[in-house]
């Protein structure tokens, strides 16, 4: 497995953890939702930095006491249609003000990383056969969105407006 | 006509360079055929029976000359020489080689057109009332919101691996010509106490295996709130809609299980978030857009229009043509013309590249460059002067597309059916070309009088046989094609689904048993104006069935 982020492959500083395995003093690790929810405790006391596995049913009011402690959230895509990962993202982004890396795992294909991206994921798990040059176009492929995302980009309202400042106001 | 700017244009050919390159990563099988498929299927490409089917996106069922000159050019050089319009405004081609599509968008996006999310897990292309425009019971052109909504929904980044597909409709008048209880989201533009222009939201309608009937989720929401309402509904729906079972996908299902008022209850709490998220466009881009469908400039008449007296008087044929396809228009002196697309033993909703020229050509000599697509698989040519109606008919006849049955019983909603679809257990198209064959007597059409047929292949309801008067249900019982008989559906704003009369009929057994639905109801009427849907709500199934399948 590698990592990639929009601009492609980064290091990845992060230790999958199991939920029976034991932390190591100062070590960043992945851990269960669950597994967080029983140990938060010890874990933000002993590890460096904790990150967490969320399923796509998650109630992210749950996970909510944790965010400001969490440098990662790992959100499961079961299969590339599953899509509520993009209403997760938006939510933790937009509702929540989660701050830190949002990374997607599972079953994406490049093309999904776009909006993924625009939705508030900052790093992507992927094969290490992934197609970088794919993530490159795909990343690059629009330069202007009709909708307001996580992203903040400029919409193309925004940009009509900017675009023709006396006209079309009412 | 909404018109691109710079940026629409930039977008669109954007989407064909990113599609373009999908394909050619699929033919070097970088891309596996499931991986490639909710590629393909969001841009309205389908692997049919014999061959790939495009799916052309006509937003809200709007068409200038030119985009219908283009529609026929490319019938001509892709296809075998014709197209199919679909219930939901759309157009589809029917042989399609998947390495020509990149050309062929890049033709379509060269007159503003495109085939995004004509399919797939997303938000679909928004459709709405043909007579948007030119309706005199109309509050709000519903074309102005409808294209909010398809700039907001292109490319939507949240919204495109939803459950399942998403369908929004869009109606401007009191009367429903959109069907909208019967989509995902209907919208119906209405005024509030105050006398302000709002929309009333209805979420969870829809055909298909479990048909339902949209319950109302906020009867007022103000049009600068309109977009961040319907991100709160799709959001609750992404999350929550069922993903382990196709047929429970939808979000009827959804609204169904949690119940209207609790599903209108989580949109109230996420609605704050997509409001303060900056969702929804300012009120200037609103405004740019409605400017593109101002009313056109249209001749000062007066009525009655002695020209058109005089043809109706003189030419029977051209009287009863007008009464049953030509619809009021808003402005004296005009009328807005329905061409059926539905001659007698016809295929519901086909047309040639010659007559799609044709009636281009018709569009800019008498209805001001525009023509609409309807749900009902017609097509309309909203602005045609009083005077100059009779000239219409003529030329229609020419191309065999001046059938005097819009609203009556051969004006038949047919789904492709099994003669091209992959999903269908029966066929439809030849159904309801015997159909129109067994009542193409217009004096007996018109005695019936407004009687909907709608004809579906398999339990998808493409054929929207759930809102049929008459509905059609092909099934497929140990091999055997059987029909089975739904009845008093109806689509509009007393929607209602339709109700199974009882075992099916074969083939050949199908238009009789229709005939004798027919008989009965002419024999039970209490007048010659009661309709059927009126007479059937009157006294119920039994004598229906008693006709069809004896006493029991």
């Amino acid at each position: 497995m590698a990592v990639v982020d929009r601009n492609g492959p980064i290091a990845d500083a992060w230790t999958r953890l199991a939920d029976e395995e034991a932390v190591s003093k100062g070590a960043s690790v992945i851990v269960s939702f669950a597994r967080l929810k029983n140990e938060h405790n010890s874990l933000f006391s002993t590890a460096g930095a904790v990150g967490v596995e969320i399923p796509g049913d998650v109630n992210l009011d749950e996970l909510e006491p944790f965010l400001p402690r969490l440098s990662v959230i790992v959100v499961r895509m079961a299969t590339m249609r599953d899509g509520r990962a993009f209403s997760i993202g938006r939510l933790l982004r937009e509702r929540y003000s989660y701050g830190a890396d949002m990374r997607a795992v599972g079953d994406f294909i490049p093309d999904q990383i776009l909006f993924l991206l625009r939705c508030g994921f900052t790093s992507f798990e992927v094969k290490d056969n992934f197609p970088i040059d794919s993530l490159k176009r795909s990343v690059a492929a629009y330069t202007a969105w009709y909708q307001r995302a996580s992203d903040r980009a400029t919409t193309v309202a925004e940009l009509r407006q900017g675009a023709n400042p006396n006209g079309g106001t009412s | 006509m909404y018109i691109y700017d710079q940026f629409d244009h930039a977008i669109t050919k954007e989407r064909v360079a990113e599609f373009s390159q999908q394909v050619s990563r699929r033919l070097t099988g970088e891309l596996s055929e499931e991986q490639f498929r909710p590629l393909r299927l969001m841009n309205g490409l389908y692997l049919q029976l014999h061959a790939y089917m495009l799916r052309v996106a006509i937003p809200y069922g709007t068409l200038s000359s030119k985009q219908l000159h283009k529609l026929a050019d490319i019938a001509k050089k892709y296809d075998r020489d014709y197209a199919h319009f679909t219930t939901r405004q759309n157009i589809q081609y029917n042989w399609i080689k998947l390495d020509q599509v990149p050309d062929l968008l890049a033709e379509l996006a060269s007159v503003e057109m495109h085939a995004n999310q004509t399919s797939g897990n997303c938000i679909r292309n928004v459709t709405a009332d043909q007579f948007a425009g030119v309706a005199g019971d109309e509050i709000e052109d519903p074309r102005i919101i409808s294209e909010v909504i398809r700039q907001w929904s292109t490319f939507h980044p949240e919204f495109s691996f939803l459950p399942r597909k998403f369908k929004i409709a869009v109606t401007g008048a009191p009367k429903d010509r959109a069907a909208i209880q019967y989509h995902d989201i209907g919208i119906h533009i209405v005024k509030n106490d105050a006398g302000e222009t709002g929309y009333a939201i209805y979420v969870g309608g829809g055909m298909g295996r479990t048909p339902v009937v949209a319950p109302l989720i906020k009867p007022f929401v103000a049009r600068a709130d309109l977009l961040s309402y319907l991100e709160a509904c799709l959001r609750v729906y992404n999350l929550h809609g069922r993903r382990d079972n196709i047929y429970k996908a939808r979000i009827k299902i959804l609204v169904r299980d949690l119940g209207p008022a609790e599903y209108a209850r989580q949109v109230e709490e996420m609605w704050p978030m997509t409001r303060a998220a900056g969702v929804d466009v300012p009120a200037g881009e609103v405004a740019r857009i409605a400017a593109f469908f101002a009313p056109p400039a249209y001749d000062k008449i007066l009525e009655p229009v002695a020209a058109f007296t005089a043809a109706k008087a003189k030419y029977s044929a051209f009287a009863r043509w007008v009464q049953t396809n030509v619809h009021p228009h808003k402005v004296p002196g005009y009328g807005a013309v329905t061409i059926s697309l539905k001659p007698i033993g016809g295929i519901p909703g086909d047309a040639s590249s010659a007559q799609m020229h044709a009636i281009a050509d018709m569009a800019d000599t008498y209805s001001l460059g525009e023509v609409r697509v309807t749900h009902v698989q017609n097509l309309v040519l909203p602005n045609v002067k009083q005077a100059d109606l009779f000239a219409v008919w003529q030329r229609l006849g020419e191309i065999g597309f001046a059938e005097g049955n819009v609203g009556l019983i051969t004006d038949i909603i047919a789904c492709p059916g099994l003669d091209y679809c992959s999903l269908a257990n029966a066929r439809s198209i030849p159904i309801a070309q015997r159909l129109s064959q067994k009542f193409a007597d217009l004096d007996r059409q018109h005695n019936i009088g407004p009687l909907q047929i709608k004809i579906s292949g398999c339990i998808n309801a493409c054929g929207h046989h759930h809102a049929g008067h008459i509905g059609i249900l092909g099934v497929d019982k140990a091999g055997v094609e059987l029909y089975q008989l739904t009845l008093g559906g109806a689509g509009d704003e007393t929607a209602s689904i339709g109700q199974l009369l009882g075992p099916g009929f074969t083939s050949e057994d199908i238009v009789g048993a229709v005939d004798k639905l027919v008989n009965t109801y002419l024999d039970l009427r209490e007048k010659p104006s009661e309709t059927f849907l009126e007479a059937y709500r009157r006294v119920g199934p039994a004598p229906f069935k008693e006709s069809l399948y004896g006493r029991r």
